[in-house]
Parts: C-alpha cells; sequence; structure tokens
C-alpha cells in the first residue's frame, strides 16, 4: 500500500493489515487465465490420494481401489507419501495422537491440497462423540473441503465424493488449502487447546504464506505468536548444549 | 548439416517423450486389464504430468536437489539421442552401443545425489538398494554388450542395426545369438525397476524409496524420466536384438511388443528381495550371457 496519504480512499479503515491481498499477476492477465484453467482441468483429472486410514471405514477402500469399482478411471490412484499426494483422505475417527500425524502429513502435502472427512466420526464424532480420547470436528483443525456422511460410506459414495470433488476442482472452487494459509490462527489456536501452548510443526506456515502470497488476515495472531515465543526459547537453549550451533543460527537471524 | 543435426537433436527427445506417454498409458492399461480393471483414460498421463507441474507450493532440499533433477532429465534427453531411429540418427555416429551404456547410468546417478540431500530414510534406502540393483544387472548387461561387440566386430549402433536388417528376421541378433537375446532381456528388464526386481521402489516397504521427498515439479520430472525410460531400453532392445526399425510402423509394434512383454511379466511377480535380486542376476543371466559369449566367440 502506498504511503502517499492524498491519494488514500477516506473509507477506506485506517489500519488496514499491509497483509490486505492484492490480485496477483497471474490473476490479471488473459493469458495466465488460460494457463490457470487448463491447469485447473488437469488437477481435476488427475488426483492421487494419501489414503490416512485411521479407522474403521478403511475397508471400504479395496474395492473402491479395485476392481468392482476402479477408481483410475476417473483419474485417481493411490500414493504412498504425503508429498506426492493431493488427496488427504481421513477415514473415520481421529485420536489426539492421530490428529499430530494427520496435521503433520497435511502440512508436508504441496498445494493445491485436498482434505477428505470419511465417515460421521470425522463430522461431529459419530459413534465416539462421548469419548475423551478422539476429536469431534475435523475441519476445526485442517481445513477440509467435503465430508462423507455415513457410518460407514459405502464404496458408491465415495466414489461419488471424488466426483463432486473433481467438479469443484474443475471450478477453481476447492480452495479449502488456502483457508488453511489465511487463517492458519485459527487453526493453530484449535490445536494448540488440545496439544498445549508448546505445539509447534516442523513445516513453517506463516513463512510459506509470505514466501507464496497467500497472506490472509488470519494468517498471524495471538497464537502464531506463541510459535515465535517457542522459536526463541528453543534458540536459548541450544548454546549450552551445542555452542557452534548456536552462534551460527543466532548470526542467520 | 549442423541445421538438420540440430533439428534432430530437438525433435529425437520431442518424439521419444510421446511414445514414453504411449507405453506409460499401455503399462498401466495392461496391468489394469490384468486385475480385471478398466484402467486410466487416454491422457492420463499427459494429465498427471501437467497436474505434478501446476502445483503452487514446493519444496526443494537444497542446490544438490535441484541439480538432481537437471542431471537427471539431461541424462535421459542425452541418451536419447545417441539411439538411432528410422529416419533420425541423431548423435548415434558420434558415438556408439558403450557411450549409451555410460549415459543410461548418469540419470540413477543424479537421482542419488539429489535423494541424499533429502534426509529423507527411506529415500537413502531406497537408493541405496537402487545402486545395488545397478551393480546387479550391469554385470549381465555388459557381457551381453561384450558378446554384440564380439559378433558383429563394432560398437556402432547404425551398423548393428544395417548388419541386422540385411537379410530379414534370419539375421537379427535375436535369431543370431538367442542366448544373449535372453540374458539382455532379463537384465533390461531389471533396469525398468519393476517387479521382480522392483526393489527400490517398493511402495509398501519403504514407500517409493527415491521417491518419497519428491513433489511437485520434481515429482513431474520423475514421472518425465519414467516415460523416456519405457522408451530408451525398449528401443535399445529393439536396436540390439530385434532388427532395428525399417520403417516407424516396424519400429514401433517392435517397441510395444518388448514393452508389452516386459509390464505384462511385472504383474504376474512379487518382489524380489535385495541380495535374491543379486544373486539371480549374477547366476542366470550372468550364466546365459557368458555362455552366448562362448557360442559367439567360437564362430
Ligand atoms: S464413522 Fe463409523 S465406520 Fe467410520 S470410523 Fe466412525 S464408527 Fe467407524
Amino acid at each position: 500500500m502506498s504511503e502517499n496519504a492524498g491519494s488514500r480512499n477516506p473509507l477506506q479503515l485506517r489500519d488496514q493489515p499491509e497483509t490486505c491481498r492484492t490480485a496477483d499477476a497471474e490473476e490479471r492477465s488473459a493469458w495466465q487465465r488460460v494457463i490457470g484453467r487448463f491447469a485447473d482441468n488437469c488437477r481435476a483429472r488427475s488426483l492421487f490420494v494419501l489414503h490416512y486410514c485411521t479407522g474403521c471405514g478403511a475397508i471400504e477402500l479395496p474395492p473402491t481401489i479395485t476392481s468392482r469399482f476402479d477408481m483410475e478411471r476417473v483419474g485417481v490412484s493411490p500414493m504412498v507419501t504425503p508429498r506426492q499426494a493431493d488427496i488427504l483422505l481421513i477415514t473415520g475417527y481421529v485420536a489426539l495422537k492421530t490428529l499430530k500425524r494427520v496435521i503433520l502429513s497435511y502440512e508436508q502435502m504441496q498445494a493445491p491440497k485436498y482434505v477428505i472427512g470419511f465417515g460421521s466420526c470425522t463430522i461431529n464424532g459419530g459413534m465416539y462423540w462421548n469419548s475423551y480420547a478422539t476429536i469431534k470436528q475435523l475441519d476445526q483443525y485442517i481445513p477440509t473441503d467435503l465430508f462423507i456422511a455415513g457410518c460407514m460410506p459405502r464404496p458408491e459414495a465415495v466414489q461419488e465424493v471424488f466426483l463432486e470433488l473433481m467438479r469443484m476442482i474443475d471450478a477453481g472452487k476447492a480452495n479449502a488449502w488456502r483457508d488453511y494459509y489465511r487463517n492458519y490462527d485459527h487453526y493453530l489456536a484449535n490445536q494448540q487447546a488440545l496439544f498445549g501452548p508448546q505445539w509447534h510443526t516442523p513445516t513453517d506456515i506463516v513463512a510459506e504464506a509470505k514466501h507464496y502470497g497467500l497472506m490472509g488476515p488470519g494468517t498471524t495472531g495471538p497464537h502464531t505468536r506463541l510459535l515465535d515465543q517457542h522459536a526463541e526459547w528453543a534458540l536459548d537453549r541450544i548454546p549450552e548444549d551445542y555452542p557452534e550451533r548456536g552462534e551460527n543460527e543466532r548470526s542467520e537471524r | 548439416m549442423t541445421l538438420s543435426l540440430l533439428a534432430e537433436l530437438i525433435v529425437m527427445p520431442l518424439i521419444a517423450f510421446v511414445v514414453g506417454l504411449a507405453l506409460v498409458l499401455m503399462m498401466r492399461r495392461v496391468r489394469a486389464r490384468i486385475e480385471r480393471r478398466i484402467g486410466p483414460p487416454l491422457l492420463q498421463p499427459v494429465y498427471d504430468i501437467v497436474k505434478l507441474y501446476a502445483k503452487r507450493t514446493q519444496v526443494s532440499h537444497g542446490i544438490m536437489h535441484d541439480l538432481a533433477i537437471v542431471m537427471l532429465l539431461g541424462g535421459i534427453t542425452t541418451s536419447v539421442c545417441f539411439l538411432p531411429v528410422p529416419g533420425l540418427e541423431g548423435l548415434a555416429r558420434q558415438g556408439d552401443l558403450l557411450t549409451l551404456v555410460y549415459l543410461m547410468m548418469v540419470p540413477m546417478l543424479g537421482l542419488a545425489l539429489g535423494v541424499g540431500s533429502c534426509a529423507n530414510p527411506n529415500g537413502s534406502i531406497g537408493i541405496s538398494r537402487a545402486l545395488t540393483a545397478m551393480l546387479a544387472y550391469d554385470v549381465p548387461f555388459v557381457f551381453v554388450v561384450i558378446g554384440l561387440a564380439v559378433a558383429y566386430g563394432t560398437t556402432s549402433l547404425p551398423e548393428i542395426i544395417a548388419h541386422q536388417q540385411s537379410g530379414g528376421i534370419a539375421t537379427w541378433g535375436a535369431a543370431e545369438m538367442p542366448l544373449l537375446a535372453i540374458a539382455g532381456f532379463i537384465a533390461m528388464h531389471a533396469m525398468l525397476g519393476k517387479e521382480p526386481f522392483e526393489i527400490y521402489v517398493a511402495p509398501a516397504e519403504i514407500a517409493t524409496g527415491p521417491m518419497a521427498e519428491m513433489s511437485g515439479k520434481y515429482m513431474g520430472a520423475l514421472f518425465v524420466m519414467q516415460s523416456f525410460q519405457l522408451y530408451t531400453i525398449g528401443a535399445l532392445y529393439v536396436t540390439m536384438f530385434l532388427g532395428g526399425g525399417e520403417n516407424w510402423l516396424t519400429f514401433l509394434m517392435k517397441l510395444f511388443a518388448v514393452v508389452f512383454v516386459s509390464v505384462a511379466l511385472t504383474n504376474v511377480y512379487g518382489r524380489y528381495k535385495t541380495d535374491k535380486v543379486i544373486r539371480f542376476m549374477w547366476t542366470w543371466p550372468t550364466g546365459i550371457a557368458l555362455a552366448g559369449l562362448a557360442l559367439v566367440m567360437m564362430h
């Protein structure tokens, strides 16, 4: 935003955050729009799924992949690591311990990425609604594009949700992953509520959001400041054990 | 002269890429049919590659990781230029079979350098297995190459093709030296890194090994490499033992036939253990290749 006060719209809020999103170049030029359209088209037709088989629902996936329903017909194929995958498929209840791994896996995936919650357990806790050890709503902790209701959903429902996701991607509407960058503080707050203020992951979401121009009004906030505090705290601890490393990291900062 | 050579150097990798994509599609369709599925649509390999290159975020693990991809793509595109196809010779007269054998190792070495900087244990295990596999299949393969060189008195690929085409099927390498052809087939099947020699990918065991940390464009480059690899290895086998191509039709037919046999075999085997792969490669194909070499030398 320009510092020239004279050209400023008086109706504009005075303290508009500098993270206010301006359209990036690729959204402006017609040529880039054509390319973006083509890319969305290809994205919709090639989906690599990381099955996070936490609950009972995993048993419905083999028929979905193999000869009876054959997902590969529509370009959906299983992949084995989060780095390679586009879809994170959470099949069922998520225990607190599991949630940590789910978040780590989700953050390792490369955008655009999509999350599908599979079964009632991911929607409202399902039959584990009063368990002390499972979370109730998956989309409070990671942004979820689609849910499949049912306990457990049949392969037809799984296919239907993949087709729906394809329609959404093709129309450029499957943007939940942007929400994780734009409202990271909100998701982090919910994560910290479960795992305590020390909770942090190896992936620096704020830095990624800055780098790729995905900052939003809620990217940083009181909860991401806790992350910074934690980093400070960790740096203060380092010199006792590794004096040289502490020196290097300090000078890098 | 130089201009036409330059044009060939651009056209040959392009052809190889397009044919390679078709081979990848065939591989996936054959696997699907054997599992009684329908398989992916016609343009699936293209969608996959475009999708991977269109990822918004990337993870690089340092300069070595980036350079590895350059080395890998450079290695495969260069080796394609040394492989004569009907009507296009490229650099085939400047290099020979030995050059090609060298160049075909470059992508794997590049991958090793890149994966080494990822610090992923699955990747390190995978790449150590990949290099072990290379050690295993290169021994019989080198004997096959020596056998060919002794039989034809040359290692120049255009001359080998000309000799095989001089008398129809009876002068094909596979007809004149069946033992070498069998050993060569096993060794080159192992080069593809498919079952039963799939030790370094092993998705259920080490999470695709070298590919575990590859995301977005890096993975896209590996998909491109896969299509080139199918083409290079298939075309090299056709050149060495099936008389090369008289024209594009016969060349493509032979190429698809060779790769078809290979990928069909893939689907009926499980995966050998690493030590079993070495033991197998150093006994059976190596033994057959040595016997073939002895026969060739006695003639
Ligand atoms: S929704 Fe039902 S089938 Fe799925 S994990 Fe929960 S209890 Fe199991």
